[in-house]
Parts: C-alpha cells; structure tokens; sequence
C-alpha cells in the first residue's frame, strides 16, 4: 500500500504546531467539504483530509505516525508496517465519520465499523460483532412506473469482505415501488445494506427515487404539471383544446381573454397519493405560429389598427 | 421480493452510527430530523430521509468540530438550497417548455 504523507495533504511543515494543524485543516475543509461543491466531487480528497487531520491533532498518534515516516517513506509505493507493529493508541474514530483508508488502518487499527470491515486483515475482528453499513443508490424511475404494479427490479454492487478482502457483489433485487412516493424520497429495505460481522445484523439499503424528466408533464410533489401551448386567436376567443393525461386524453375549456401563465386545474389525474390521486395543473402558454403568410400578415396589421390595448401602459414615463 | 418502507423507528435510528440515544435526541432537538408521529422516543417514527440527516449532522459536527447549533443551522441551509435548486431546476425546464 502507498504510504501516506499527512503533512503534504495538510500542507504543513512537519514541525508544525497544533494550532498551525488545525488552521491549516479548517482552511482546507472550507474549501473540499463536498457540501460546498457537490459539482467537483471532492468527497476522496475530503476524507484524505479528515484522515490527515485525525492523525496529526492527536500528539500520540502523531509521534507514532513521525516515527513510521522515516521508516515508511524508504519504501514509500509498497509500505508495510514493520514487522510487530503495533499502535498504542486506542483508534476509536467511529464518531469522527471516518472512512479512512488502508494506510491508516494497518497504522492505527480500524477503530470504527468502517475500518474493521475494510480491513485486509481477518485477525483484526475475529470474534468481533458489527452491525453492517447502510448503503445508498439512486433509482431512476419513469412517471409510468409510479403507476405500474409491476416490481421494479434492482440491480447494484456491494462490498462484502471475504476470506478476509473486499469484493464487489453484484446483487439484484425485485422491489415495489411504494405508493405516493415522490421525486427525491428514500425507500428503504431492511437488512439488504452491507453485511454485518459475526452476529452483527445487516445494514439497511436506501434506493434514493430520482424521476426521470417525461417529455410532455413536470412534477410538484403529487402534482404533474402540463405546459398546453395555445395560439393568440384561441387565447382571446376561448377554445377547447385535447390535452394529455398519464391516464388518456381528456378536453380542456379555455375561457376567452385567458393569459400566458394562467392554470387550470384538473383533479385526479396527477400522481398516486397513499390515498387517491394528485392533480394535473394545465399552464396555459400563448405562442406565436411559426410562419406567416402575406394574407396572414395583412390581418394582423389590421388587428393592430383596431387595437385599443397597451400592455405597456403601466410604464410611466420616467422608468422607460 | 424486498420489503420497502418509508419509516424508521427511534431505536432503530440510534443503531445507524451506533450512536447513544442522547446525542440523537440533541439532534432531535435542534430540529435537524422530527419525528413524524409519536408522542415519546419509544413510538417515535421517522421519515427515511430523516437518516441522511441525522449522518450528516454527526458527520458535520464530528469532522468540522462545530457545536450543535452550527450544525442545525447548516443542515437547515442545505435543506433549502436542495430545495431551491430542485425548484429552479424544475422551472428551467418549464421555462424551456414550447
């Protein structure tokens, strides 16, 4: 394994003191937390960081660390601890959200879940009992599905340690979907996350329901929302317009004089509620036609002579 | 076939990080996971997304050394900008609509 230079990641000297450690490492955290780029997927770099900082504020395992440097640094792409390694120090970091890497766990022993089940080592946690670790995927799922009886199948991998390494599993599960689950809800199964060690019972496994964007309909919660788009003419005389629903087509009144933006509501054809149906809220859009005739275009100028409207009117003459 | 749901109880929230039920119910506390029904913690049920919340705030305040209000707060502001930017994200591709 690579040995680990903590001072580098931290950019400090390696006489640096805690208070230049803890300056450094704040200044680093406000810059790769992945909560402040989630864009940059930071999250590697921010966990080398945390482990960084784990080590070098405590002064024992730092001594210990120091003492390792000028042994591991000879052999810095193929470290091992020296023969009878042994930390002194009680590594609990299970409240720290460590998930520190192997370096850190042949150097100071895996002190959280995380570190034992990582570990390359079996001795480490024989006789050992942990609860498994939770995982987490995205599930994209289509508007169509949320209607479906049909169980949606699930496939994903999973670290699982065996014969003491760690290997991805690949694993598929049948699931349905829950009624009126919406965009961004977490769905969760019991017992189907990591595997606990000894009688340590199994994580749980949380499916992160992502919709996909449909080509006709948005979402609002248990709402669908539908863009109608309408022609000048039929916004000022009122027409009947055939629109789309998930469930068939249905008519819409559009009363005379309507505007771009205003919404009508058509109850029970939206998403599935635990009880009963969202809605549909049809936006109205006035568009103009894409082509225009010279016939066309004399009615319009003559619509414009007759015009006694001025959308504009509002603006007095000062803000223009 | 796999059994979904959409809660999860007190004790079992407090297995998660195999954290005491103390320091989850300071979480609690400051309003950073609510439970959605119950009375007392051994009827308290939760909403799933509540467990993304409850790591991340231990997750804040253990690697970002902050105390507890800090970490209410951020996690509040995180729940907004998700919601902000869903929203805008959503009324971008309706603004893109015709």
């Amino acid at each position: 394994m690579e040995f680990k230079d903590y001072y580098q990641v931290l950019g400090v000297e390696e006489d640096a003191d805690l208070k230049a450690i803890k300056k450094a490492y704040r200044k680093l955290a406000l810059k790769l937390h992945p909560d402040m780029q989630p864009e940059k997927n930071s999250d590697d770099e921010f966990k080398e960081l945390v482990e960084a900082y784990e080590v070098l504020k405590d002064p024992q395992r730092r001594a210990e660390y120091d003492e390792l440097k000028k042994y591991g640094t000879a052999s810095h792409d193929n470290f091992q601890p020296p023969p009878g390694w042994q930390s002194s120090n009680d590594s609990n970091s299970a409240h720290s959200g460590g998930d520190f890497s192997d370096f850190f766990n042949s150097v100071f022993g895996g002190g959280g879940f995380d570190q034992r089940q990582r570990s390359h080592q079996p001795d480490d946690f024989s006789g050992f009992n942990s609860q498994g670790q939770d995982a987490e995927i995205e599930v994209p799922v289509f508007l169509e599905d949320l209607f479906s009886e049909a169980p949606k199948t699930i496939q994903f991998s999973m670290p699982s340690l065996e014969d003491g390494n760690v290997k991805h599993v690949n694993k598929t599960l049948k699931v349905k979907i829950p009624s009126g689950v919406v965009d961004g809800e977490r769905i969760r199964l019991k017992g189907q996350g990591g595997k606990g060690l000894g009688k340590g019972r199994s994580g749980d496994l949380y499916l992160h329901i992502r919709l996909v964007p449909h080509p006709l309909f948005d979402v609002e919660g248990h709402n669908l929302v539908l863009t109608v788009p309408i022609l000048p003419w039929e916004a000022v005389l009122g027409c009947k317009v055939e629109v789309p629903t998930l469930a068939g087509k249905i008519n819409l009144n559009i009363k005379p004089n309507s505007q771009t933006g205003h919404k009508l509501r058509v109850k029970g054809k939206g998403l599935k509620m635990k009880t009963g149906l969202g809605d549909m809220i049809a936006v109205l859009k006035i568009v103009t036609p894409d082509k225009t005739t010279d016939e066309d275009k004399a009615l319009w100028q003559q619509l414009a002579q007759l015009a006694h409207d001025d959308p504009r009117s509002k603006w007095s003459q000062k803000d223009v | 076939m796999s059994e979904t749901l959409l809660i999860i109880s007190f004790e079992e929230l407090c297995h998660i990080e195999q954290l005491s039920k103390d320091m989850i119910i300071e979480v609690i506390d400051y309003g950073i996971a609510e439970p959605v029904s119950g009375d007392n913690t051994r009827n308290w049920v939760f909403d799933t997304n509540s467990v993304r919340w409850v790591k991340k705030a231990i997750t804040l305040y253990s690697q970002l050394e902050l105390d507890w209000i800090a970490v209410a707060m951020i996690v509040e502001l995180l729940k907004q900008k998700e919601k902000l930017t869903e929203e805008n994200e959503n009324l971008q591709r309706r603004l893109m609509r015709f």
